[in-house]
């Protein structure tokens, strides 16, 4: 998946990390909170802040043993919740690491590895999540993305 | 003091997390350090709302439901055996703090530039002691703590502008 970008989400005051698979036209829409999104638009944007930020010092940690991220899955939703997996390479070994979505993705973001995200969890989401946030919005919502 | 037991290190002072305070007006939060061995020296460090409320987590011992952030670094750390021995708030250039996180795998030892909130909130969760060098207390900013209370003399003093949480 390719994370196409964040946007607001004026219901439920929290912003929305889309992934894309583009060759199968799959859209996930992941909800984070603002520091975490914060987190990865400046992947996005390619902002380099004066100070590490929280998953550059993550990054660092990692770097300082050599072990790579090979690549995230967001593998779960259940009761609104995402569940994500970072794998990581370390001197030959394989290890699975539990991580929020938003701190796995803003990991891979930077240090340039794949998302990925299981089927089951694209057909969860479709019949699940944004149904509901579709029915949830009102339409006062659109147009104040700005507040 | 107690520090005199690591002979290599007897430029380092170990504090504790005492509190950390709200600032009601602004998106900041106050980590206030306080000295391990009781002497009476607060040490506060200024940072982002976010920053802060993942200080906060660790200090109340609050179990969230998902790993944050810092618990995947701690996570990391498990799985791949890494150590995490203690934080060092090492420097401090134009009011800013610079932490160092010293960890070690294998007898390998390695230092990790962090802000000192992710020192910090890593620190919490390692468990690892936290230490100040003498050069930073001695050169500790004071900038942000006079800004601060310029600010609190042109308030109502009747209103407490800061709030224990």
């Amino acid at each position: 998946m390719h994370v196409k970008g964040l946007m607001f989400d004026p219901y439920n005051n929290a912003y929305i990390v889309v992934l894309r698979d583009e060759e199968h036209a799959d859209m996930l829409p992941i909800w984070v909170g603002k520091s975490e999104a914060g987190a990865i638009s400046m992947s996005l944007e390619n902002v380099t802040p004066p100070r590490p930020m929280t998953h550059d010092f993550m990054k660092s940690f990692l770097d300082a043993y050599n072990a790579k991220v090979i690549s995230v899955v967001i593998t779960d939703l259940s009761e609104h919740t995402y569940f994500a997996k970072v794998h990581l390479m370390y001197e030959d070994s394989e290890y699975t690491v539990d991580a929020r979505p938003s701190d796995a993705i803003a990991l891979a973001l930077r240090s340039n590895a794949p998302v990925f995200a299981n089927n089951s969890v694209i057909a969860k989401q479709n019949s699940e999540e944004l149904d509901q946030w579709l029915e949830n919005l009102k339409p006062e919502d659109f147009g104040k993305l700005d507040s | 003091m107690s520090i005199a037991d690591l002979p290599k290190e007897q430029d380092l002072v170990e504090y504790k997390v005492d509190r950390i305070l709200e600032e009601a007006n602004t998106d900041t939060k106050i980590v206030v350090l306080a000295r391990q061995d009781d002497a009476l020296d607060t040490f506060p460090i200024w940072v982002g709302a976010a920053e802060g409320n993942a200080i906060k987590l660790a200090h109340d011992t609050m179990i969230t439901p998902r790993p944050m952030s810092h618990d995947l670094v701690k996570s990391f750390a498990e799985h791949l055996n890494i150590t995490i021995q203690r934080v060092v708030i090492a420097d401090v250039k134009s009011s800013t703090y610079y932490a160092m996180v010293h960890v070690s795998n294998k007898g390998l030892e390695r230092t990790i530039d962090a802000r000192p909130s992710d020192a910090i909130s890593l620190a919490l969760r390692a468990p690892c002691p936290i230490y100040i060098t003498q050069d930073v207390l001695k050169r500790r900013s004071t900038t942000n703590l006079d800004a601060w209370l310029a600010k609190l003399d042109s308030k109502n003093i009747g209103t407490p502008e800061v709030q224990e949480t």
